[in-house]
Parts: C-alpha cells; sequence; structure tokens
C-alpha cells in the first residue's frame, strides 16, 4: 500500500513537470499578448471562448475543419503504406539470407544520416519533373516504399526477439513466408507496430517544412501549415492567443491518438518479444 | 569469387528476402539515391541556387576543414550528443519502467509524459524555457534558496548548451515508448526467483532488465545518436546558436548556410561530412556493443 | 558488375545537371497587348491582416475582370523564404509574388531572375512612382520588382517609463548616452539594442557614423563604403552605448529573454526596457504589449548642430513578375491593380505599409486611413536626408558578421580595433564573391 502510494506521488509529480506547459498553453489563448509574455501562471485573468470561434474559423476562406481533413488525407495513406512496407522489409532483413544483403543493409541505415533538409531540394525538382507538386504524392508516396529506414531498424530489432522457433513450428504446420509474418511474427510485435503508427501520426501532424515546400493551394494546406498562415514575425503584430487556441485544437488529436494506443504499447503475448 | 552459402530455412531460396525487401530497393533507387548523388554532386559545386552550380573539385571541403566555424559546430554536436545521449537512455528507462507498473489511472500517466514531445517545437515550449532559464526564472530562483549564485543559462556560453540538453531531456517520448514495448517482454517469474534468491530491486534490475533489454537499449541509442547529431530545431528556438556560438551545431551550420546564406554548395559538403560522422559514430556504436553487422541484422 | 555502377552515375550525374539546369533554358514569355481569360497565381506572406485585406481585394479584381482568376497562394513569415527559393529554383515560381528587398541579389543576382516590368509598360502604369523609389527594385538596370512601401527603423519610446523619471526623449546622440546614467540609478534603460535578426545594435551605431562621416557602409552595388577606421569608430560607440548604460549588454539581453524578440520580453513590457529601434511599419507588435497609447515616436538622433542626416529607408516589400510567366500581360494588369487603384487601395489600408505609389497613397489619404506611429515615423523620415539601404546590407551572412564583431566585442573577447578588420576583411571577402 506504501509502496503504491509513493508510486502515484511520484508518477502525479513528474506528470505534473510534464504537462504544465500544456494547461498554460491552454490558459494563454486566453490572455493578451503582454499578459502571455509576463506571466508562467497558467490561469488567463478571464475567459473568452469567442477566440476558439475565430480561430476554428480562421481568415481563410476554410475552416480548420477543412485543415484537419486534409491532415487526415495525409496521414491515414502515410500511415498504412510506412507500416505495411516496413513490416515486410524488416521480415526480409530479419529472417532470411540474400544476396548482398550486408549492402542493402548498409544502404538502410545510411538512408538516416543525411539530414533531410539536404534532400528535400533535389527531391523537390524529381517531384516537379514529375508534375506532382501541389498534390499529396510527394507527402505520402514514399512510405509506400518503406522510406523511414528507422521504423525498419526498428522492427528488425524487434523481430530478432522473436526466438526463430516459433518461424520453425509454423512452417512445420504448413506456413509459408507471409503467413509465417502475419500469424507469427506481426501477433509477437503488435506493441511496435502501434508505436511506428502513433510515431508516422504525431511527425505527419508537427511535420512543417515538406508540405510548405510541396503544397502551394491554401485549399490543400494541411493543418501544420495553417496553424501558422497567421503568425508574421515581420508585420505589425498579431494577436497571439488566436493562434495559440489553434495549436491547442490541433494537438487534439495528437493527444487522443497517443492515449488510445497506449495500452497497446504494452498488452500482447507475454512470451518472446525481445529476449536474448 | 569465393561461392556464398545463403542460411535460411530449409526450402526457402535465396531470393524470398530480395523480394520482401523489394519495396525499399525500389525506394531506394527512386528517392534515396537521386538525391544523396545530387548532393554529393552539388557538393563539389560552387551554387547560389541561380546561376548555374560552378564545378570545383573538393574545394569546399578544403574550405570547410579550414573554416573555424566548422570546427565549432562539429565540436557543438560531438559535446552535445555525448552528454545528451546517455542522460535520455537512462531517464526514458526509468520512465519506462514506472510507466509499466500495473496501477489504475496509469494510461493517463503515460500520455501525460508523452505530452511534450507531442508539443515538439510548438510556441509554449520556448516561451516555458524562457521563464525557467532566464537570470529571474523559476530555475535561479530555486537555486537562490539554497543560497548558491545565479547561473547565467543563456547568456555564458558554458552553460547555453544545457538549457538545449535539458529540453531534449524532457522530450523523452519516443525512446521511452520502445522501451515500454520491450518491457512487457522481461517474465515476471525472472523477478519472483530473483527475489526469492534475496536480490534487491537494484541488483536484479542490472541482473535480469538490463540484459533482458539490450536489443531495444541498443536501438534507441543508434536512434537517439543520429538525432542529437542532426539536431537543428533545439538550438534554432532557444538561442539561434549563440552564445559565441556555443550552441552552434552542424544542423543550424546546415541550414544557414543551404538557406540563409545560399551556398547550397557548402550546405551539401557540410551534409556529407556529417553524414560521414555520423557513420562513424553508428559503426562505433556497432562495435563497442559486439555486434558485427551481420548480427545486427 | 561495374559497368553497371558507371551507367548508374552517369544517370544520376545526367538527371542532376538537367534538374539544375532546368532554370536556365526557359523561355520568356513575351507580352503581347491584351488581356486574355486566364488563371494566375499570387503569393505573399503576412498575418491575418494582410491575408484578409489582400483575400478582399482579389475578390474585387474578380468582380471586375472574371475572365482573369487570381489562385492565391499565402502564409505566415516562417519558411516562405524556403519555399520561395525552392519555387524559383524549381522554375515553378506563382506568376506574382511579394518578395523582400534582399531577394533580389539573392534570387535574381543578374536581374534576370524576374520578369523585366519595363517591358509592361501598357498594363503597369508605373507614373504615380518617384523614379528614386523605382530604382530599389532595379538589377543591371532591369526593372525585377516594384517598390509597394518604404520604411525606415526610428526609435519608440515608453512614454510611461519616460514621465515617471521626468525624462524626455533623446535628440542627440549625447542625450542618449546621458539618459543610460540617468537611468542607472533606477535599473532602466531608454533603449533597447540587439544582435538577432535585425541586426539593431550594429544599424544604430551605422546610422551614427554615416551621420558624422557622410559615408555610407555599403553602397547601392555592394561596395563597402565604410573603411577599417569607420567600423572601428562603430563598435567604439556601440561600446559607449553599453558602458554609459543606455542599452543592455549582449549577456544582459540574452539572460534576460532568451532569444525572443524584444515585444516578447517581460523586461519591455514591464517598462523596465523603455524604448526600440524599429521600422514604422512593424511597430504595430511593440505598441499592441503597451498600454494603450504609451508608446511614442522619438525624434531621429541627431548630432549636435541638428543634422539628423544618416538614417536608412528601404522598401519594405516589392512585387516581382516570374521570370517564367505565362500571361506576362494579365500578371502585370493584377499588379497595376494591386499598387495603383484606388478603391483597391482603400481596402488594402496600410496593411503592407504605406503606398509608395502616389495614386494609392492620395486614396488613402483622402478616406483617412493614414494615422498613428507608422504615419509620424513616415513623415519624419521623409523630412530627414535619408540613405537608402543597400540590399547587400541586409544579406544574412552580413548581419552574421555584423553580430559577431558587436558579440564579441560586448562580451570583451576581443577589442574594437581587432573586431573591426576582422569583420571588414569578411565583408569585403563576402561582397566580393557575391558580385561576381
Amino acid at each position: 500500500m506504501k509502496k503504491k502510494i509513493t508510486a502515484y506521488l511520484l508518477l502525479t509529480a513528474i506528470a505534473v513537470v510534464m504537462i504544465y506547459p500544456l494547461l498554460w498553453l491552454i490558459g494563454a489563448s486566453f490572455k493578451s499578448n503582454d499578459e502571455i509574455f509576463s506571466s508562467v501562471w497558467f490561469m488567463p485573468k478571464h475567459f473568452d471562448f469567442s477566440v476558439y470561434r475565430s480561430a476554428w474559423e480562421t481568415v481563410t476562406p476554410y475552416s480548420m475543419g477543412h485543415y484537419f481533413l486534409n491532415t487526415f488525407c495525409i496521414i491515414i495513406p502515410k500511415t498504412v503504406f510506412a507500416v505495411l512496407s516496413s513490416v515486410l522489409v524488416a521480415y526480409g532483413f530479419a529472417r532470411f539470407d540474400f544476396p548482398m544483403k550486408r549492402m542493402w543493409f548498409s544502404l538502410l541505415m545510411g538512408s538516416m544520416f543525411m539530414p533531410a533538409i539536404v534532400t528535400a531540394m533535389p527531391l523537390y525538382l524529381l517531384w516537379s519533373r514529375l508534375g506532382v507538386l501541389d498534390t499529396y504524392i510527394p507527402l505520402t508516396l514514399p512510405s509506400l516504399f518503406a522510406a523511414e529506414g528507422m521504423f525498419v531498424f526498428m522492427l528488425i530489432q524487434f523481430m530478432k526477439g522473436v526466438p526463430k522457433e516459433f518461424d520453425e513450428a509454423a512452417r512445420l504446420d504448413g506456413c509459408g513466408a507471409l503467413k509465417t509474418l502475419f500469424y507469427v511474427l506481426i501477433p509477437c510485435i503488435r506493441p511496435v507496430i502501434v508505436s511506428i503508427s502513433v510515431f508516422t501520426f504525431l511527425w505527419t501532424m508537427n511535420d512543417f517544412l515538406t508540405p510548405l515546400i510541396n503544397i502551394s493551394s491554401v485549399e490543400k494546406y494541411p493543418l501544420s501549415l495553417a496553424l501558422r498562415l497567421s503568425s508574421d514575425s515581420t508585420g505589425n503584430g498579431y494577436e497571439q492567443c488566436k493562434i495559440i487556441a489553434m495549436s491547442v485544437i490541433g494537438l487534439i488529436p495528437s493527444a487522443a491518438v497517443f492515449a488510445a494506443a497506449q495500452k497497446k504499447f504494452i498488452s500482447g503475448i507475454t512470451a518472446g518479444g525481445l529476449t536474448g | 569469387m569465393k561461392k556464398r552459402t545463403y542460411n535460411n530455412p530449409v526450402g526457402v531460396g535465396k531470393y524470398t528476402g530480395l523480394l520482401l525487401i523489394t519495396p525499399f530497393i525500389a525506394g531506394f533507387l527512386l528517392f534515396t539515391l537521386y538525391p544523396f548523388a545530387a548532393s554529393f554532386l552539388l557538393g563539389l559545386t560552387d551554387y547560389d541556387g541561380v546561376h548555374p552550380p560552378q564545378f570545383i573539385g573538393f574545394e569546399n571541403y578544403r574550405e570547410l576543414l579550414a573554416d573555424s566555424e566548422m570546427h565549432d559546430a562539429a565540436l557543438v554536436t560531438i559535446k552535445y550528443t555525448l552528454i545528451l545521449v546517455p542522460l535520455k537512455l537512462i531517464i526514458s528507462l526509468l520512465a519506462a519502467m514506472l510507466l509499466n507498473l500495473e496501477v489504475r489511472g496509469i494510461g493517463i500517466y503515460r500520455t501525460a509524459f508523452y505530452v511534450p514531445s507531442i508539443l515538439g517545437a510548438n510556441l509554449a515550449v520556448v516561451i516555458m524555457w524562457q521563464f525557467l532559464f532566464t537570470s529571474g526564472g523559476l530555475v535561479n530562483q530555486l537555486i537562490g534558496l539554497t543560497g548558491a549564485d545565479a547561473v547565467s543559462w543563456y547568456g555564458d556560453s558554458r552553460y547555453a548548451l544545457f538549457t538545449i540538453i535539458l529540453l531534449r531531456l524532457w522530450e523523452f517520448g519516443s525512446a521511452m515508448v520502445l522501451f515500454l514495448n520491450a518491457l512487457r517482454d522481461v517474465p515476471k517469474e525472472y523477478y519472483d526467483a530473483a527475489k526469492v534468491d534475496g536480490c534487491g530491486g537494484v541488483r536484479s534490475f542490472f541482473a535480469i532488465t538490463l540484459p533482458m533489454l539490450k536489443n531495444v537499449i541498443f536501438l534507441n541509442l543508434v536512434l537517439q545518436t543520429i538525432a542529437a547529431m542532426q539536431e537543428f530545431n533545439a538550438p534554432y528556438m532557444l538561442t539561434g546558436g549563440g552564445p559565441m556560438r556555443s550552441t552552434y551545431t552542424i544542423g543550424m551550420m546546415i541550414y544557414n548556410e543551404m538557406f540563409r546564406y545560399h551556398d547550397a554548395g557548402t550546405a551539401n559538403a557540410v551534409s556529407w561530412l556529417l553524414f560521414l560522422f555520423i557513420t562513424a559514430a553508428v559503426l562505433i556504436l556497432f562495435r563497442l556493443t559486439g555486434r558485427n553487422r551481420e548480427d545486427s541484422i | 558488375m561495374k559497368d553497371k555502377l558507371l551507367k548508374l552515375a552517369a544517370f544520376c550525374c545526367a538527371v542532376t545537371l538537367s534538374a539544375c539546369g532546368g532554370r536556365t533554358n526557359k523561355t520568356v514569355t513575351a507580352p503581347d497587348g491584351k488581356l486574355d481569360p486566364c488563371t494566375i497565381r499570387f503569393s505573399w506572406w503576412g498575418g491575418d491582416d494582410r491575408h484578409e485585406a489582400t483575400l478582399e481585394a482579389i475578390k474585387l479584381w474578380n468582380s471586375r475582370h472574371p475572365e482573369i482568376v487570381i489562385t492565391p497562394e499565402y502564409g505566415g513569415w516562417d519558411g516562405w523564404t524556403e519555399k520561395t527559393a525552392a519555387q524559383i529554383g524549381g522554375g515553378t515560381a506563382p506568376d506574382i509574388m511579394q518578395i523582400n528587398y534582399d531577394w533580389l541579389v539573392t534570387l535574381s543576382p543578374d536581374g534576370k531572375g524576374f520578369y523585366d516590368l519595363d517591358r509592361l509598360a501598357d498594363q503597369l502604369d508605373l507614373s504615380g512612382f518617384d523614379e528614386d523609389v523605382l530604382s530599389f527594385g532595379r538589377v543591371d538596370g532591369l526593372l525585377n520588382a516594384v517598390t509597394v512601401s518604404v520604411c525606415g527603423r526610428g526609435p519608440f519610446y515608453n512614454s510611461q517609463t519616460y514621465e515617471s523619471l521626468g525624462a524626455s526623449f533623446p535628440e542627440t546622440w549625447d542625450d542618449l548616452l546621458a539618459l543610460g546614467e540617468t537611468m542607472r540609478g533606477s535599473d532602466k534603460y531608454p533603449i533597447d539594442l540587439d544582435i538577432q535578426s535585425g541586426f539593431t545594435a550594429w544599424y544604430l551605431s551605422v546610422v551614427y557614423i554615416q551621420q558624422k562621416t557622410g559615408r555610407n557602409l555599403i553602397t547601392m552595388d555592394g561596395e563597402l563604403g565604410f573603411t577599417v577606421e569607420d567600423i572601428e569608430a562603430a563598435l567604439d560607440f556601440y561600446k559607449s552605448l553599453e558602458d554609459s548604460h543606455a542599452v543592455r549588454t549582449v549577456k544582459e539581453h540574452t539572460d534576460q529573454d532568451g532569444n525572443s524578440a524584444l515585444y516578447q520580453s517581460s523586461e519591455f513590457i514591464s517598462g523596465r526596457v523603455a524604448g526600440v529601434l524599429e521600422w514604422g511599419s512593424s511597430v504595430g507588435k511593440y505598441e499592441m504589449v503597451l498600454p494603450e497609447g504609451a508608446l511614442k515616436a522619438g525624434p531621429l538622433l541627431a548630432d549636435e548642430s541638428g543634422n539628423n542626416s544618416g538614417w536608412m529607408i528601404k522598401p519594405s516589400l516589392l512585387y516581382a513578375i516570374s521570370a517564367n510567366t505565362e500571361h506576362p500581360d494579365e500578371a502585370a494588369a493584377f499588379m497595376d491593380f494591386m499598387l495603383n487603384d484606388s478603391e483597391c487601395a482603400e481596402i488594402l489600408g496600410t496593411t503592407r505599409g504605406i503606398p509608395s505609389s502616389e495614386y494609392a497613397e492620395k486614396s488613402l489619404e483622402n478616406s483617412e486611413k493614414l494615422e498613428g506611429l507608422v504615419l509620424e515615423n513616415h513623415d519624419m523620415l521623409e523630412a530627414a536626408d535619408t540613405v537608402t539601404i543597400s540590399p547587400y546590407m541586409e544579406l544574412d551572412r552580413m548581419k552574421e558578421f555584423y553580430n559577431t564583431a558587436i558579440e564579441k566585442v560586448s562580451y570583451g573577447t576581443e577589442d574594437t580595433h581587432t573586431a573591426a578588420q576582422e569583420m571588414y576583411d569578411a565583408m569585403s571577402s563576402y561582397l566580393e564573391k557575391i558580385r561576381k
């Protein structure tokens, strides 16, 4: 009992430190500019919810709902593509031997080492040549080809933890390579697959540079671009609270997705996994 | 040429694996090879993004190797990585163990612990850090209570890097999630057995938990090292690289050369140097953890 | 095997070079003198007020020319330079762009990066502009862009702090130094200078030297106008401001504000730091965080004899037409509307500063839309003998040189003599490199 109370106290103390900025952000959406920059206390002097309505409506002809939809049009295919392709590729690396395997693995690792901003320009030219600028293809298509080397690397590490005897047993039961993957490996590493989906979701939500460069019609802007539509540090100033209100609304899906997924991070088949 | 034998399960040919990784191979040829080649070639040119690139051989690299800006950035990046990565691994592992407890409402805590990582580069984070670390900020007030002198977090080149490290330590979410994914695999019976043998919590942590987690520790080590060496956003937001370049990372240098100074040739050359640095770091990690590449695949 | 690799490498080179060279072998569409139905893209960055007004203006245009559809492309300032650079590099730029002054140097160093607007005189009426103002947009004699508005920095003060101390706004440089000493006792500061992207610390020092010597820091063609001694004197002047408590030291500034702008600093909001050097067209954000009416424009600092020359102006924004546009006539007609049309000017107000076009300015005067600090600052600079900022002065690499020198002098890691020499060498070799 005493142990449990200590655990709760510790958890709560850390949790407060972790979420305080979020609380502050919500409070700040009701503050004036001078109040925002002069107080660390999250509670605003007064509440005026109309800021949320104008934030939702935005100055553009579209509401935030429109930008949410755009974002989901990118995120959903991207997540599906990323998971499918990464799992297949990781399975190939983790369980099979093939010609030039070391070379391909080195290339996979190497593709993670180059900072994204240098490859952004050549890719932009490529998309421009293919005539697909201002569509969601540049944002989603690479995921179909296991473009996130990091996910493949993660999956390989976790797949290696699943004892090979499991595969062997499945094979004796007459399962082929793909069946083994779906019936044996995937259930064992489900938590990682959930994590990868969540990461794709959250990172795509926050990604700013790729859509900024590739999307030019305001109508097609994802949320991350819409959130910065109004902030012009070079200009005559703006009501900070409205931008903050937009970003609070924008955080809701991310927080919700994480909260919904977190249970799956742990539960699963207890056998196998990263032992050894 | 020596004939290679392929170590596959009975009945599986050497092309099954190749077939499975086709998406990667195709993607590599389509979307990675070309930007990499382009970037390498541009690194050999003098290119301002407007005039046609002029081929100048390895001139950019020669200049960089003698450039004090490059030296400073490399040192800052190395220092940053060496301090941040181990601390972040420790913190995220401890947090994951805490969140692995089976108590009611643990889901709320898990979400709360991840909130900073969702916030990422949000304005709130920048302002919060200002309230914490500026001269009259909360941290200095706490330090003041102990009677010590206030620390000049932002303005002193000895400390500025720590404000950034602290920010990234606070955003430990993704490493924590990976640890959580792995922790369930440590069977409870092991701990029970250890208890019977008279092992305390600390000893069973070192004797059971750590060895069982070695794959995921390695995974996080590699991923966090790569991320730290590419760091750009945190110094860009919090310090702008200063004071006196004490937080000026290679990532910031690439950004500046590329977008602010319009020197794409140098930007690409720096990127390739960074690429080599990271490759070296990752190879060292593979070596240190006793994995050759064959084994880790 | 080796053969295949070689072929692969050759292919990559070909693709890269053809992609990089893509921009150079484009053809420029000649104007045909008439307006055809088409769709043209117009891009700008800004905040809500500018977006709203511009969208409204486009609506007005559509009601007059329904056959020429304008597609707006707009966003915040963050990343806009990168986006535009990518578009121009890739040959996919919008037909009309709102551009920044230094982009003329970075995106069109030879004057061919944008459409030559002199060719579009049929549609684009430039009679409302002073030749001086038009020359801001010329590169190598080619009219690359038209100035939307002109602005300059001037001092603005928190009058509440000044009143509480019984002080009046400084009129001369000596006044400012003396004010610093007066405010030392109450730990307040008469003004603030920084080494962020606006490089105000160096800016004010340049004004001081330009006023004193009559030489300009950088000429319009990108030659250094200052001597090493001038630079050293400028750095000495900055140091004297710090020493006399007229501004916070760089370290204090960083410790207190981190990397944030002054209008986001509690030191400014609380009135402890009681002044700012800012563009008249964007001082609104400082006005907003102080009590209403507290921020007032101060006189341009002068020497003992009342000479207030040396202060600087520049185009705050310009409009340019893409060199690749297929609809030059229509783009020019829309640009003319945005610049000169009186009804449009009324809608746009001062969301892009006080218009340089005489016609637009008249329209705003008639509808009494001109007022406030923007106007005060504008009039003050108009009355003074100003210097035009060279587009080379605001290049980011140059800013880095200024700020590094100021930082070293402020932290005391270098004396002004050494710092001046280093800065001079760095600037002259860089300018030589990019002028070629």
